[in-house]
């Protein structure tokens, strides 16, 4: 229909006749296209990314100390106060839990340790032998390891391994380089990679000891950092959150201990990661507002070079519609052009961002990715066509007598 | 044939409110032209020509009086019906041939037709028509930039006639061509004129509107002799 429309016919000739001038107009709509869809994939890709690493842990309830626990002003906490959960608030949470599910009480600290003479920076896990298995597993391509580790013995995350090339066996020392006191531990095991969790046991750079261990070094014995909950069964996991917080948290005004999942954290992660892709992506609107005002240009060069034109169709019998319409398309075939170079690039471009970026484009082509690309195209047409709208007006409401005297 | 005038002026005045003051192009001007007649207008520069082409192209209107076109009060009618008349009703022939640049010689001459019937023609009204001024089917496929100046003007009145109109407008049609070439152009003209067209020319050459049957001459935007 619009292929057989001599109006169309017309825009397409005067395209091609300034090939060059319309080409540099839609540069700007491709680099438009280009970044939003690009942004939005990436954007995307990562939430992706970071839903699917956390849905491994979507069973886990995460009880942590409320660290907000502050004081009226003037307020200074006790040094022998508790700043972890309880011996008292863990039995109450085993209790609750009873055998719907697993409770692992961990230990936790951020601190120092040598390996081969070289100091390193990372969490230290302090749990149970008897609770490791049962969440994290050894890869054994390091060596035949096991999660069962004595006092003396310590499990190493897989980037930590990869980094200092260690392997079962392999001694590390914990604790300040400076420190008089840097114990020795062997290496009983190499953990899988784990990604991002929701559980708070991020172990890819960190090192998991025996809590006996843990608690001989640093001391706080029975003041957990976290305790993980494993449940049986997914859909009970808001029952039983509701029950911890009833027990443990009997101060409304002042929750002692604060518990999440993968859902809470799924949803924060999401949301700031959706918000700075809006905002990225916001930004790439930008260049298709320069793109807009380019093609306004442009389109009023074309008006304005074929006033006599204009004349002709008007006084041999040509509706104000029908010229309106003439440039709506050259607007709208400028915006195709600069839409689809955009589309094309985007997927190119957009694929290579993704890889470098996140390191995988496993998520690339689902739809909620890859709709990124028509919605741009979408968007890069529609700013075309209305920057096409006033030089459009201009034409088909010019006076024809005007309009033929022009040279 | 009806007695009802095809084109009437009457008392028809064209002012131009200009920043030097107001100029008036035609003054009360009065005229009837009917059905068939060939009326050649001529007249000096200035003189107020081509005001009253434009006014009989309805590419404008009295600033007072009234003009009729097939009967009817142009000053009544919308800017559609206008537009539309303007395509129907009247076929015009320029001294710059003003054919579309972007489309070759067919399209140029179908081009009326899309524009009435709102499809591409498949009658092959506008083949006939070209080969009837003598443009070929070779020559019909070029742009209107490949062709003479001859060569376009009869392209541009196989335009003008393709969608049967009973008025042809010419503004110095033979203007800008050599003699021979005007004569031939005329000749096409007086054909029309013969198979029926109302056929009204304005023209600063007497050799030219020796061809009409009635001359007006104006001078200063009054009708000096008819």
């Amino acid at each position: 229909m619009i292929k057989g429309d001599i109006f169309f016919n017309l825009a397409v000739r005067s395209v091609r006749l300034n090939f060059l001038r319309s080409m540099l107009a839609a540069i700007g709509i491709v680099i438009g296209v280009v970044a939003i869809s690009s942004m939005g994939m990436l954007g995307t890709n990562m939430q992706l990314e970071v839903k699917e690493q956390l849905s491994a842990t979507a069973n886990t309830i995460v009880i942590s100390s409320d660290t907000v626990r502050m004081g009226p002003p003037g307020f200074t906490p006790s040094s022998s106060s508790s700043s972890g959960i309880t011996k008292t608030e863990l039995t109450k949470i085993t209790s609750i839990v009873g055998s719907n599910g697993t409770v692992i009480p961990i230990y936790s600290t951020s601190g120092e340790f040598t390996i081969n003479s070289v100091a390193g920076r990372g969490s230290i896990y302090g749990i149970d032998p008897g609770d490791i298995g049962k969440f994290l597993s050894i890869n054994q391509t390091y060596g035949n390891g096991t999660t069962e580790i004595g006092t003396g013995e310590v499990l190493v995350g897989s980037e930590l391994a990869e980094e200092f090339n260690l392997k079962v066996g392999t001694r590390i020392r914990i604790g300040s380089f400076s420190s008089s006191s840097r114990p020795e531990l062997r290496i009983a095991g190499v953990l899988q990679p784990r990604g991002t969790v929701a559980d708070g046991v991020s172990t890819d750079n960190a090192v998991v000891v025996n809590s006996n261990w843990y608690t001989n070094q640093y001391g706080g014995k029975n003041e957990w950092t976290q305790v993980n909950v494993i449940v049986k069964d997914v859909d009970n996991i808001s029952d039983i959150e509701s029950a911890i917080d009833d027990k443990v948290n009997t101060n409304a005004k002042s929750p002692s201990v604060r518990i999440t999942d993968a859902s809470s954290q799924l949803a924060t992660e999401t949301s700031t990661l959706s918000t700075v892709t809006t905002f990225i992506m916001a930004i790439g609107g930008i260049s298709l507002l320069v793109a807009a005002v380019s093609i306004f240009n442009v389109m009023m060069m074309s008006v304005s070079e074929r006033i006599q034109e204009i004349g002709i169709l008007l006084s041999i019998g040509t509706e104000k519609g029908e010229v309106r319409r003439m440039f709506m398309y050259e607007s709208f075939i400028l915006g195709l052009l600069g839409a689809g170079i955009g589309g094309a690039s985007s997927l190119i471009i957009g694929y290579s961002v993704v890889d470098a970026m996140i390191g995988t484009t496993a998520y690339f082509f689902q739809p909620a990715s890859i709709l990124y690309v028509p919605a741009a195209m979408l968007i890069g047409v529609v700013v075309c066509v209305i920057s096409g709208v006033y030089p459009a007006w201009m034409a088909s409401n010019m006076d024809p007598i005007d309009a033929l005297r022009s040279e | 044939m009806t007695d009802i005038p095809v084109i009437q002026l009457a008392d028809v005045t064209k002012t131009y409110h200009l920043e030097s003051g107001d100029f008036t192009a035609l003054n009360h001007v009065s005229l009837e032209i009917k059905e068939n007649d060939f009326v050649a207008i001529m007249g000096p520069s200035g003189s107020g020509k081509s005001t009253m082409m434009n006014q009989l192209g309805i590419l404008d209107v009295p600033s007072s009086g009234k003009l009729y076109i097939s009967g009817r009060d142009v000053a009544e009618m919308s800017n559609l019906e206008r537009t539309h008349m303007r395509r129907d009703t009247i076929g015009y022939i320029f001294q710059k041939f003003y054919l579309i640049p972007l489309l070759s010689a067919y399209e140029n001459v179908e081009y009326p037709l899309i524009l009435k019937y709102k499809k591409r023609d498949t009658t092959g009204k506008a083949t006939i028509l070209l080969e009837q001024v003598g443009i070929n089917k070779d020559m019909s496929a070029h742009r209107p930039t490949q062709l003479s100046g001859g060569q376009q003007q009869r392209v541009a009145i196989a335009r003008a006639l393709v969608n049967d109109p009973k008025i042809l407008l010419c503004d110095e049609p033979t203007g800008n061509l050599d003699s021979k070439t005007g004569y031939q152009i005329m000749d096409i003209l007086c054909g029309l004129h013969r198979e029926g067209k109302t056929v009204i020319i304005v023209t600063h050459d007497p050799k030219i509107a020796e061809y009409a049957q009635r001359t007006i001459r104006l001078v200063d935007g009054r009708i000096a002799e008819s």
